[in-house]
């Protein structure tokens, strides 16, 4: 079976000739359909670089990417959706008009598009909020409105670049749990990036360690932990494990 | 609401003060004309037919500057804002000729141009040209770089990210800027009219006031005043209206 994410041999160089900056650097991944993929590693190690090359907003210096099969030398909001830091919703547009946003770009008739955002507003326990303005909302509900469009066109891939690092802790744990309901009742790969060890472990099938600039991969850990995942296991001596395991190889490269 | 009565205790203070002050000569009313006889004055001079033509030619001249200056301005900004080199060249330029106060070059436009109408929509759209410019290219430096990402990220094209992105978020400055550019607009016009004319309501104005007609000159301020409110209290209810998500 042909994995949905596939990078091989991914570098990245930013600027000209002398201030040349090595961003990524030899990064090779696989992500087989439907897996939780979890990247961490320190600030600037190109954690978002990688990501803004998946979907489509970035090109790389050297290397190959395919999504479902295929390169993806610009965006493509049918195979890949992105859910950005901060939800960046519409300030001008209600909960609702923000995740019609992708379908009425494609020209879907309107209600078409209405009942679709409205499914997936209730999908991400919003409905009753859709005639809200963002600045109506609180953070978490504002998120929650952000991966409701990202979800609208259905694509099969997932990318979520720390969707949550604006959130309150408390939140911020609530939000990580409504999104695993959310990507078991879709079955979608999902490429999520954060800084946070315990997101990173409570999410992820997989959670993929990048060092310093230049980012590359330095550890891959399996979290064999059981879903559907709940608060307890966070106690648990492997979870503790896990998130050690990952400190420690941050820590390192970083020194 | 005691804010609101404030403010009209203020008003009728003031039209009160202006009425009474003159009237019994504590403001000598050769200089200040009573209220009362200023909006008397002002209704026989809108039944002349000389006063409604000058008044036509002004406002002729006013929206024609209005529509030359607006999308040129707009336009010129969009290319400074949007293309890092142009920017770079021509800014500092912007700058230094933004301050530079514009009638002076008024006599020059009458070189060009004569006294005539030309040069009066010529003047006055020079002026508001530069206004324009300037706030079209901070409207659009204001767009968040986060709104242009999502909507590419979603396969916008460039006409929808245009229309879809950059007008609605520019819109609350694009109507400040269509405000303040008709200010300068009018204001341009006028000293146009008033430095060298043979029409128009600037024109009157100066030669009411150069022939010591105090009435006269009181009712055409009066006119020109109420004509600038009206106007600017319509596009900040448009203002309001289309930023109701600012908070």
């Amino acid at each position: 079976m042909i994995p949905a994410i596939d990078i091989e041999g991914l570098s990245h160089v930013y600027g000209g000739a002398e201030g040349a900056v090595a961003a990524l650097e030899d990064v090779s991944l696989s992500v087989a359909a439907g897996r939780f993929t979890v990247i961490v590693g320190p600030s600037g190690c190109g954690k978002t670089s990688l990501l803004m090359m998946l979907a489509g907003l970035r090109a790389q210096s050297r290397g190959a990417i395919r999504v479902l099969g295929g390169p993806m030398p610009a965006p493509d909001p049918l195979r890949v959706g992105v859910i950005f830091q901060e939800a960046s919703l519409y300030p001008w547009l209600t909960a609702l008009e923000n995740v019609e946003f992708p379908l009425s770009l494609r020209g879907t008739p309107k209600p078409d598009c209405r009942k679709r955002a409205g499914a997936m507003l209730e999908l991400v326990g919003l409905s009753g909020f859709g005639e809200r303005y963002p600045h109506e909302l609180s953070g978490g509900m504002k998120q929650r409105v952000s991966i409701a469009r990202g979800l609208v066109q259905d694509p099969p891939v997932l990318l979520m670049d720390e969707p949550f690092a604006a959130l309150d802790e408390q939140t911020r744990m609530t939000m990580g749990h409504e999104l695993l309901r959310i990507w078991s009742t879709t079955s979608k790969t999902v490429v999520f990036i954060t800084h946070s060890l315990t997101e990173a472990v409570y999410l992820a099938d997989e959670v993929l360690v990048m060092s310093a600039r230049p980012g590359r991969i330095i550890d891959r850990i399996e979290v064999p932990l059981p879903r559907p995942r709940s608060y307890d296991m966070m106690a648990t001596d492997v979870f503790g494990r896990l998130r050690d395991r990952i400190w420690q190889q941050i820590r390192k490269s970083e020194a | 609401m005691k804010i609101i009565a404030a403010r009209l205790a203020l008003l009728a203070l003031v039209l009160a003060a202006w009425e009474f002050l003159p009237r019994y000569g504590i403001v000598n009313p050769l200089l200040l004309p009573p209220l009362g006889d200023v909006l008397a004055m002002l209704g026989e001079l809108l039944q002349r037919a000389q006063v409604r033509e000058a008044l036509g030619v002004s406002g002729a001249e006013v929206l024609l500057a209005f529509v030359v200056a607006v999308p040129l301005g707009a336009a010129l900004g969009v290319l400074i804002a949007e293309s890092d080199y142009l920017g770079e060249v021509f800014k500092p330029m912007l700058f230094i000729v933004f301050a530079i106060p514009k009638s002076i070059f008024l006599p020059m436009f009458i070189l060009v141009f004569g006294t005539g109408f030309q040069q009066k929509v010529a003047y006055a759209a020079f002026t508001t040209t530069f206004v324009v410019l300037m706030s079209a290219a901070a409207a659009i430096e204001s767009v968040k770089q986060d709104y242009l990402l999502v909507a590419r990220s979603y396969g916008a094209t460039r006409i929808q990210v245009l229309a879809r992105v950059y007008v609605p978020s520019m819109m609350p400055l694009l109507l400040e800027t269509l405000r303040i550019s008709m200010i300068f607009n009018f204001t341009g016009v006028l000293i146009a009219e008033m430095y060298a004319s043979r029409t128009g309501i600037g024109h009157m104005i100066a030669s009411w006031g150069e022939n010591f007609q105090m009435k006269q000159l009181f009712a055409g301020v009066v006119l020109l005043a109420v004509a600038a409110v009206v106007f600017n209290e319509m596009v900040r209810w448009l203002e309001t209206r289309v930023s109701a998500w600012r908070t």
